[in-house]
């Protein structure tokens, strides 16, 4: 049974110009151009109770206002969203009640004070009782390894804890569905992992319902079976994560660092230049013959660093559109 | 309804329990605040001792009557600026920032959650007990008899005076849902305030009119005062109790409307 079924959504932001310099901005005070951006373009798309799907899109895609618009922060330009048989920007208590958002650059904690102050407040809020109340926090806590943190000041922590904290506080009232916009930014790889780890297990107990947005490939590939990809407003892909997983890995980047200067053309042997700055360069190969490529660019090139990283979302995008087919 | 009341009164006593902690987490900063009201309240002392000196009726006021309004708007100042002054104050900032995104989630008044989230005990203090003194002296040396009715009367617009307070106070910020910035229209609405430093009679009719029906900036401090020395009328009576009512409407009306404009900020 569908929890979320989001039918034609549209958001169209109005916004104005500022070139640079005070001319302009005097220019301003008395005319104004207003402009208008579509953030997001009739997107539709439908989860299941207790699915995981991760949204990924390069950065402006219009996957967070997407999620802004499911939780009934903002309301949509068109198009129509039911989550849990409610219409999010109603913004009805009992709808409320029932689901979560957390966002990775913003906190619902109280920065001066001890996050358990918090937890008070938001069992106050949503009218959980009081044994509830304490089961919950003590089973969180220990799942995210953080009970020793709760009397300590939030603005006292680090990113990585403050995290696990704001989930504590997300979760506390046992929402059905959970709204998660990178939850993992800015964290080291070990918090990463264990967030993730946290959320598999979480998920399986209590078969939560959750849309995962993150720049983080290997977050959505833990998690979600199913990826969403939004690019300019628009859904580009929405299925398996296994088949787009696989176009994406399908090159990889390498970054090298050279003592001397090497020329352009000697360097286009190895792969796709994305970069070239004479002692630097970027290189685009098949993941395939990743290994046997820098071996030999090992041998041949005075080679200092390297690096080897995946596409950015931005370019597996873009293969996906050159190939001219869904995946 | 009950229930609900309930509810809210419990997480005000969050609000105000989590605000003291807050306070005593930052012992200099609340020192500091106690030290600069006091300064506040010295400034407003000149007005009466200016009145004392000059020891003339206005407008058939003593200078003891007028001490009265004075203490009035001292407590009403130290109100002010506990309650309300700091959510106020940075409820813009809000929604600059997008930071009311997570408080749209919660499932308790938005209206109630941004504006009477902090509590400052610090900017009370002074302003209160030393309003309170004004008060007290003011009311002995006028003569008014401290009976029930006199007393219940002076509470009852004090009560009054903080509703108004918060809904005058809180309809320029509401602008910040369009604006985004409300320092210019802000500091109108504190210049607008300041009247109430002297008792509304002092004014031309026309203003007091103004202050009374159009923006009852005059109701948050003169009717407690007004009540004591007998000088309420029916009309005055009706619209003390009717204004505080309308304008809360005409507030949460208003709230509602700028809310539909808010278009977050980029993550």
């Amino acid at each position: 049974m569908s929890i979320i079924s989001v039918d034609q959504l549209s958001k169209q932001f109005a916004y104005y110009n500022k070139e640079v310099g005070l001319k302009s901005s005097i220019r301003n005070l008395f005319k104004r151009e207003t402009l208008y951006k579509d953030a997001v373009k009739q997107v539709s798309f439908v989860v299941e109770e207790g699915e995981m799907v991760g949204f990924l899109g390069p950065n402006g895609a219009g996957k967070t206002t997407t999620l802004k618009m499911l939780s009934g922060i903002l309301y949509p330009t068109a198009g129509k969203v039911s989550v849990m048989g409610y219409t999010p920007w109603e913004r009805k208590k009992e709808f409320k009640r029932q689901f979560a958002i957390v966002m990775g650059q913003k906190n619902q904690l109280w920065w001066d004070l001890p996050a358990n102050e918090s937890f008070h407040l938001n069992k106050t809020i949503y009218e959980v009782e009081d044994g509830v109340f304490r089961k919950t926090v003590e089973e969180l806590s220990e799942l995210l390894d953080v009970t020793k943190l709760m009397n300590v000041q939030v603005r006292r922590l680090s990113l990585g804890e403050r995290m696990k904290l704001e989930l504590i506080a997300a979760l506390l009232h046992k929402p059905k569905v959970i709204f998660l916009d990178e939850p993992t930014i800015g964290l080291d790889i070990i918090s990463q992992k264990k967030i993730r780890d946290f959320f598999k297990y979480y998920n399986q107990q209590h078969k939560l319902t959750v849309i995962l947005t993150s720049h983080y490939m290997n977050d959505i590939q833990d998690l979600c079976k199913r990826t969403i990809i939004i690019n300019d407003g628009k859904v580009a892909y929405d299925g398996d994560l296994a088949r787009v997983n696989d176009l994406l890995n399908q090159k990889k980047i390498v970054k090298i660092k050279l003592s001397d200067v090497v020329e352009e053309g000697v360097l286009l042997r190895y792969g796709d230049m994305k970069q070239y700055e004479l002692t630097e360069a970027v290189l685009e190969i098949d993941r395939d013959e990743v290994k046997a490529i820098l071996k030999q660019m090992l041998d041949d090139l005075p080679i200092i660093d390297f690096t080897i990283e995946d596409l950015p979302i931005e370019d597996g995008i873009a293969i996906l559109y050159r190939k001219g087919e869904q995946p | 309804m009950r229930k609900t009341l309930h509810r809210y009164a419990v997480i005000y006593h969050l609000f105000l329990k989590n605000s003291l902690i807050y306070m005593m987490e930052y012992r200099v900063n609340f020192m500091f605040g106690v030290l600069v009201e006091i300064g506040f309240l010295a400034i407003k002392l000149s007005y009466v001792y200016v009145v004392f000196r000059i020891g003339t009726d206005l407008n058939g006021l003593s200078p003891h009557n007028i001490l009265l309004f004075i203490g009035t708007f001292t407590i009403m100042a130290g109100l002010y600026s506990a309650l309300f002054f700091f959510n106020f104050n940075r409820f813009p900032e809000l929604i600059r920032s997008g930071d009311l995104d997570i408080y749209v989630t919660k499932p308790v008044s938005l209206q109630f959650f941004t504006t009477l989230r902090m509590i400052d005990i610090s900017f009370a203090v002074p302003n209160v007990i030393g309003g309170i003194v004004m008060v007290v002296i003011g009311w002995q040396n006028s003569g008014i008899s401290a009976s029930i009715g006199h007393i219940a009367g002076f509470v009852l617009f004090i009560g009054i005076g903080v509703v108004l307070t918060y809904c005058i106070f809180l309809l320029p910020q509401l602008l910040a849902f369009w604006t985004v910035r409300t320092n210019g229209i802000n500091d109108i609405s504190n210049g607008l305030y300041d009247f109430n430093q002297m008792p509304m009679q002092i004014y031309h009719p026309y203003i007091q009119k103004a202050g009374t029906f159009l923006l009852p900036v005059f109701l948050t401090t003169n009717y407690s005062p007004m009540v004591a020395l007998d000088r309420l009328g029916p009309v005055e009576w009706i619209w003390g109790i009717v204004s505080p009512i309308l304008f809360l409407i005409i507030v949460r009306l208003l709230w509602k409307l700028a809310l539909r404009n808010y278009t977050s900020a980029s993550s």
